[in-house]
């Protein structure tokens, strides 16, 4: 096996984000969800506890597993809503973002570029079948995580800055939202990509690979919006598992991947 | 240099290309002609080692591209038949990405990248994204950046199409050029047979995966059609005595009665004169001998089984 070539897939993946952000239909969704999940609607809850609309929402903490409740729960009323949506249950919803984030790029990355018939060009370049792979891969991950990360800075931001008046502390991150952020977040990122990888083998265009990991992808994400609404609320171990689980899958899709991924198949289906 | 032996590749059964046979040297033009599915593009992908052979092995420039793929690749440079270029990227964006997979990077890619850009008159258009480039822009660009590292093979497939006359002969006199001065061996897929005619080495007729001939385009012709035609200048159609005293000429190999005199085949050029002189010595007026060198476009449609527009002997 040879070594990897950085400087060649540093290249890739540069002129692959490059040519991302000249692309609404990759920017748009990138910008507007992070911007909704993480600034929009914890701006929303924060100031709605503001007003003083208190709801009771002790009937729904009763529903939820003691030791999650607890901390929620010894709170004052007045504060209850606002760190349970901001600092629980928006954090399993978060992962849309990632998720979100890295199946777009990978879309435009695997199945965009034979709709752009440039990969056969790329093909006929000094590059390795696997630093391709290796770097369509990073392509899509890194910024996803980056992504995801800048977009809990400006979450946590607001959340606290808006809650201030009522709660008087920082009350985001909770360690909930750090196993989120760090374990979860980036696992979630790399299912995406390894979904995707899957579908643009067989997908012509970047917009039908969408299309079809829509089918594997939005499952994920009525998974994650029932967990937010405390369906299936988890605890910390809990969420470190599922990370550990989500990591496994992505790792078995991408590794499947890089075996299809080879020159003479890439040809093949020009 | 370059050389293949019965390279084959089928796909999902079906055959795109069925035990061809290719050798070149260095600095020279191997041309690929056939119909369209006739196997060049498959030809092109195979050598490059883009495609793996189902049978068969090529070497090109001492290396299999089967195995040596990325080594072989670092020497060769391609045209695709689409060009191939991101629009949502400039010229110089998409060279610079290229550039920097070879291994040229700053001051070095910078000024290649203009040079080259520059030598292609895309240099006004270097910074702005290619949405909405001509066809022949991009195949400009595309050009640009297949020359960039000075490649000593060159895989140029369909370079010409879309472009404007001029920029045709540019391309033209720029791959004679690279071959001469360069020393660089060229492997063309084309259409276009005067193009082919001008450059081509070597022509492979491809039809359907197969080989039809493989040659020097003059040894094809001197294969197809034995000597040398030249057409007589008679000033009319020559009657069957004029045919007579022609044919009773040493060297001569045939006669038939053409629109404005006669076209005859000779051994070679040294039996013209004696033609001549027996017409002249018979009364018959000759306004002018010309030889008629077969074409690669004759050997070609010959190849065909189809007429040629000028076949050397007026039947193709
Ligand atoms: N990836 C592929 N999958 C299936 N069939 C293919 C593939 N690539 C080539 N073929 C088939 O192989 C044959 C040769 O194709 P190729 O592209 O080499 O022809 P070509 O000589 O370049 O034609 P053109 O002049 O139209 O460019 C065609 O019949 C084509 O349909
Ligand atoms: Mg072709």
């Amino acid at each position: 096996m040879s070594r990897v070539d950085p400087a060649a897939v540093r290249a890739v993946v540069r002129k692959d984000l490059l040519a991302a952000t000249r692309s609404k239909a990759v920017v748009l969704p990138m910008l507007m969800v992070p911007v909704l999940l993480l600034v929009v609607l914890p701006a929303v809850v924060a100031l709605g506890a503001g007003r003083g609309t208190t709801a009771d929402i002790s009937s729904f903490l009763d529903q939820l597993p003691g030791e999650l409740a607890a901390p929620v729960a010894r709170l004052p009323q007045r504060e209850q809503l606002v760190v349970l949506v901001n600092g629980y249950l928006l954090a399993p919803l978060f992962l849309i973002v990632p998720l979100m984030v890295s199946s777009v790029l990978a879309a435009d990355a695997f199945a965009g570029e034979k709709e752009r018939r440039t990969l056969e060009t790329l093909l006929h370049l000094p590059i390795t079948g696997r630093d391709l792979f290796l770097a369509k891969l990073l392509g899509a991950f890194l910024p996803a995580v980056a992504v995801s990360w800048a977009g809990f800075v400006c979450f946590a931001v607001v959340a606290n800055a808006v809650a201030w008046p009522v709660l008087h502390r920082l009350y985001v991150p909770t360690w909930l939202w750090l196993v989120v952020i760090v374990w979860v977040g980036p696992a979630v990122a790399a299912l995406g990509l390894g979904v995707m990888v899957r579908v643009s083998a067989r997908a012509k265009t970047a917009q039908e690979a969408n299309q079809i990991g829509g089918v594997v992808v939005l499952p994920l994400i009525v998974l994650a919006v029932g967990q937010s609404t405390g369906l299936l609320l988890v605890e910390v171990p809990v969420a470190i598992a599922i990370g550990g689980l989500v990591w496994a899958v992505a790792g078995a899709l991408c590794w499947r991947g890089a075996r299809r991924f080879t020159r003479d198949q890439l040809a093949t289906r020009l | 240099m370059l050389e293949a032996v019965d390279l084959s590749r089928a796909f999902d059964g079906r055959v795109a290309l069925d035990g061809l046979g290719l050798e070149a040297d260095a600095g020279e033009v191997v041309v690929l002609l056939g119909p369209n599915g006739a196997g060049k593009t498959t030809t092109v992908r195979l050598l490059n080692g883009v495609l793996l052979p189902d049978r068969g092995c090529s070497r090109v420039l001492g290396l299999d591209p089967a195995t040596s793929g990325d080594q072989l690749r670092r020497r060769t440079g391609v045209l695709t038949e689409s060009a191939g270029l991101d629009d949502r990227l400039s010229a110089r964006q998409n060279l610079a990405a290229a550039a920097a997979i070879r291994g040229i990077r700053g001051n070095e890619a910078e000024r290649r990248i203009t040079g080259s850009l520059e030598r292609f008159g895309m240099g006004h258009r270097a910074d702005v994204a290619l949405q909405g480039a001509s066809t022949g822009e991009r195949k400009r660009v595309a050009l640009a950046g297949a020359l960039l590292h000075e490649p000593e093979v060159l895989f140029l497939d369909e370079p010409t199409s879309g472009l404007d006359p001029t920029a045709t002969r540019d391309v033209i006199d720029l791959i004679a050029d690279l071959t001469r001065t360069r020393g660089s061996t060229v492997v063309l897929c084309t259409h276009l047979l005067p193009e082919a005619g001008r450059l081509a080495s070597r022509m492979a007729v491809l039809d359907r995966g197969r080989l039809r001939a493989y040659g020097r385009p003059d040894e094809l012709a001197a294969a197809l059609w034995p000597g040398l035609a030249v057409d007589l200048d008679l000033g009319g159609p020559a009657t069957p005595p004029v045919l007579g005293v022609v044919h009773g000429c040493r060297g001569v190999l045939g006669v038939e009665a053409a629109a404005s005199g006669a076209r005859v085949r000779v051994e070679d050029r040294e039996a013209v004169p004696a033609v001549v002189a027996a017409l002249v010595a018979a009364d018959v007026a000759v306004y002018g001998a010309t030889p008629r060198p077969a074409t690669l476009e004759d050997v070609y449609f010959a190849l065909q089984g189809e007429p040629s527009p000028a076949a050397p002997d007026g039947t193709g």
